[in-house]
């Protein structure tokens, strides 16, 4: 990974910014550990308990907070360890010696990653209808620039089993819940019973650690969807549990023909010289922009390596499961086209010279390499060095592609070449037309809400307020968003006409209704920031940017608003239930930032 | 009365401006020359458009008003938007020109400036004639923090 950053070592000049809240210097004193000894916990997790831990309903679906829950004991590691900066930008003087007020948590407190199982690289489960899958959650040994971790991972492989079915195939899914934190799962972007959602609070109870819960499944639409836990996803996704799903349409022209299918997840884990940065165990830290990592992986690997033959067209499924990281994929200059996004195909598919892919969202892309050579899968983003006032080019390689000398047989250059018009999708977008240009039913506005951060941190985020960008690519102030939590930061979203909040909002619409959705990201809060909302079991078309009509359509769980923009969705509300809208960056949601739609019959 | 309009404008183009708006100045040739420019992304399957290297691409829509016939200038025959880096070193040409609502080309730029000119013809691919308006992108206002009062002890 390089970073260039320009004109940093002057900020070593300034001075010190008196702090009138301090955090804790020292961590909490390590409570007892009620589970320790007992099997199925953290300290022994290859063995499992049959009997169910009591579980316990919160008040917050979707977040839990770990105080006091079994196995939440934590504390490997102590908070106040160096947190990586960029290069050349030293930490602001007034947060020196500052640590998160919460103590530490990483998975498999006192297990020896070097007695546990290394992850397995993952299988595809092709699965017909009726059939059953166990999947696990447990701890795997990961290593990290030669370093051995423990980790998370769906039936010991990162990322999960690929799960491929056919679209309208309903499956069985046993959850097994033998990590050291409650969980469940969230099957995303599918629109199935809400009673299998996976929304603890809402749709389930928690599954406590040693615990199981079964799943139906259902898979209505053909695209790429992936699952993961809807409990502490700044730490249990984060920590290795994801997995893709492939829904493939019965029609054997739905995409065109290719030499290879390809899944790649791309995940980010924020380490430093020795070991995971810990996560907060009361709460989240990073709330405020998000926990960005600086190890970029490929399907769990920081090295991705694929070959391919001369002229061979690979379709990728793209998945991005990072926390807060949104990126902009391309390959060295080899075509590339935009078939797909999460739900279904595009109404056309577009050349495109990258691909931007905001926290959960999917995009289908195939790509021709046509000439032998190397090909650098990098993610080149403009970050902005808060510090300078500048922008500062990073790119990382996150693989490579080597390309030989055979030719793929058979060619389907001339099938790459041309761009298909997708009718099927045009027709089934055409009966909402009429409803791209109502007003919208629903106002939603995001904004942020600071409360105790360090005064340096909101004397920082206060003058740094001539200029956000629409996206913030990287995390360009590690130390204060480190220092913050997400009990020191509520991340909204405030409904305009009650003014009501998160999940104060009281939002009811009948099944069958199409309803327009307008979200506007206030610029002007405390720390304006992309925000990319998912709409659980329902489908949605972007239609609106900004004013500006989309041209090209395609179906929808997960759509990105850049800063100072609004945003018109169009909800096929079709699906009955109470269904999650949030922020998919993982600590906006451990930060509030979730409301409830319900469908009602 | 056309004073009162005018200085209404002026406060509506203000007020409405957005995060990713830019306000355009005359300049002493065109004393009464207004206007802004707002950044809108480029259409993109994705939302959010950007080139490979990561440079926010946007399409420039116009609204401009009180610029004189171009030929009342010298030997000009059109005004001509550019899009320019402040070190003043790149020009893209973004298009036409003329009083009213107009979108014209994209800039790529970082940090950049959007400059009209009267030109001799609306076609012209390089920049030659006198400024008549100009503005900085939202992004020229990222500074150095060194430079913020706060460092030298004031109260924010």
């Amino acid at each position: 990974m390089r970073h260039r950053w320009r004109n940093a070592p002057l900020v070593a000049l300034i001075v010190a910014v008196p702090n009138v809240i301090l955090a804790q210097k020292k961590p909490p004193a390590k409570k007892p550990d009620p589970m320790a000894g007992m099997p199925g916990m953290a300290h022994d997790s290859t063995k499992t308990s049959s009997k169910k831990a009591p579980v316990k309903a919160t008040s917050n679906p979707a977040s839990s907070t770990m105080a006091g829950m079994p196995g939440m004991t934590g504390d490997s590691m102590a908070m106040g360890m160096p947190i990586p900066m960029p290069r050349g930008m030293p930490m602001i003087p007034g947060l020196v010696g500052l640590t998160p007020q919460v103590s530490s948590f990483l998975p498999g407190a006192g297990v020896d990653p070097t007695k546990i199982a290394a992850v397995k690289p993952t299988q595809t489960v092709r699965l017909k209808d009726g059939d059953t899958l166990d999947l696990t959650a447990g701890l795997v040994r990961r290593t990290i620039r030669a370093k051995p971790f423990v980790m998370y991972a769906f039936n010991g492989m990162v990322p999960g089993p690929l799960i491929r079915v056919a679209q309208q195939a309903t499956i069985t899914v046993r959850f097994h819940n033998r990590i050291d934190l409650p969980s469940t799962v969230h099957w995303h972007g599918l629109r199935l019973d809400n009673r299998f959602d996976g929304v603890p609070g809402l749709t389930q109870q928690e599954v406590a650690p040693g615990a199981d819960f079964t799943y139906t499944v259902h898979f209505p639409d053909a695209g790429v969807y992936w699952y993961h836990p809807h409990v502490r996803e700044d730490i249990e996704q984060a920590m290795g549990l994801f997995g893709n799903m492939i829904v493939d349409s019965p029609e054997p022209d739905y995409y065109s023909p290719v030499n290879r299918e390809l899944s790649l997840v791309l995940n980010d884990i924020l380490v430093n010289a020795d070991s995971l940065i810990p996560f907060g165990k009361e709460s989240a830290t990073y709330a405020l922009m998000g926990r960005v990592g600086n190890v970029l992986t490929v399907n769990g690997e920081p090295n991705y390596e694929l070959s391919a033959r001369k002229g061979e067209v690979v379709r990728f499924f793209f998945t991005n499961v990072s926390s807060s990281r949104t990126y902009n994929l391309s390959l060295s200059g080899v075509p590339m086209k935009v078939v797909a996004s999460d739900e279904s195909r595009f109404e056309r598919e577009e050349r495109v010279p990258s691909v931007v892919l905001a926290p959960a969202e999917r995009y289908v892309v195939e790509a021709r390499f046509e000439k032998p050579g190397r090909y650098a899968l990098v993610n080149a983003i403009q970050a902005i060095n808060h510090y300078a006032g500048e922008f500062a080019p990073e790119v990382d390689t996150l693989g490579v592609v080597t390309v030989g000398d055979v030719p793929a047989s058979p060619d389907y250059g001339s099938r790459f070449t041309t761009l298909r018009a997708y009718p099927a999708v045009s027709r089934d977008v055409d009966r909402f037309r009429q409803y791209f240009d109502k007003e919208p039913d629903e106002h939603l506005t995001l904004t942020v809400k600071p409360n105790s951060l360090p005064l340096a941190t909101v004397q920082f985020m206060n003058v740094d307020t001539a200029y956000y960008a629409p996206v913030e690519w990287v995390d360009g102030m590690p130390d204060m968003n480190w220092l913050s939590t997400s009990k020191q930061v509520k991340w909204i979203l405030r409904e305009d006409a009650t003014g009501k909040e998160n999940m104060d909002i009281d939002w009811h619409v009948k099944q069958g209704s199409v309803v327009k959705l307008r979200i506007f990201n206030d610029p002007k809060s405390f720390h304006p920031m992309q925000h990319p909302i998912h709409l659980h079991g329902q489908r949605m078309l972007v239609v609106a940017r900004d004013g500006v009509k989309t041209r090209n359509l395609v179906w929808k769980d997960t759509a990105i608003i850049p800063v100072g923009s609004s945003v018109d969705l169009l909800i096929d509300a079709s699906n009955p239930g109470a269904w999650m809208l949030h922020c998919h960056i993982a600590e906006h949601l451990e930060s509030d930032m979730m409301a409830v739609m319900h469908v009602d019959r | 009365m056309t004073m009162k309009l005018t200085h209404a404008f002026t406060l509506a183009a203000l007020v409405s401006l957005g995060p990713y708006d830019i306000q355009l100045h005359g300049t002493p040739r065109t004393p009464n020359a207004q206007g802004s420019a707002r950044l809108v992304f480029a259409e993109s399957p994705f939302g959010v458009a950007v080139t490979t290297d990561g440079h926010a691409s946007y399409d420039v829509q116009l609204t401009v008003s009180g610029l004189p016939e171009p030929s009342t200038l010298g030997a000009y025959k059109a005004y001509v938007a550019w899009g320019v880096t402040t070190d003043l070193k790149q020009w893209r040409r973004l298009g036409a020109v003329a009083n009213g609502k107009s979108t014209v080309g994209r800039v790529e730029y970082n940090k950049f400036m959007l400059v009209i000119a009267a030109e001799s013809d609306s076609l012209v691919e390089k920049h030659a004639g006198p400024v008549v308006m100009s503005g900085t992108s939202p992004s020229s206002f990222l500074q150095m923090f060194l430079s913020h009062p706060m460092f030298r002890g004031v109260a924010p």
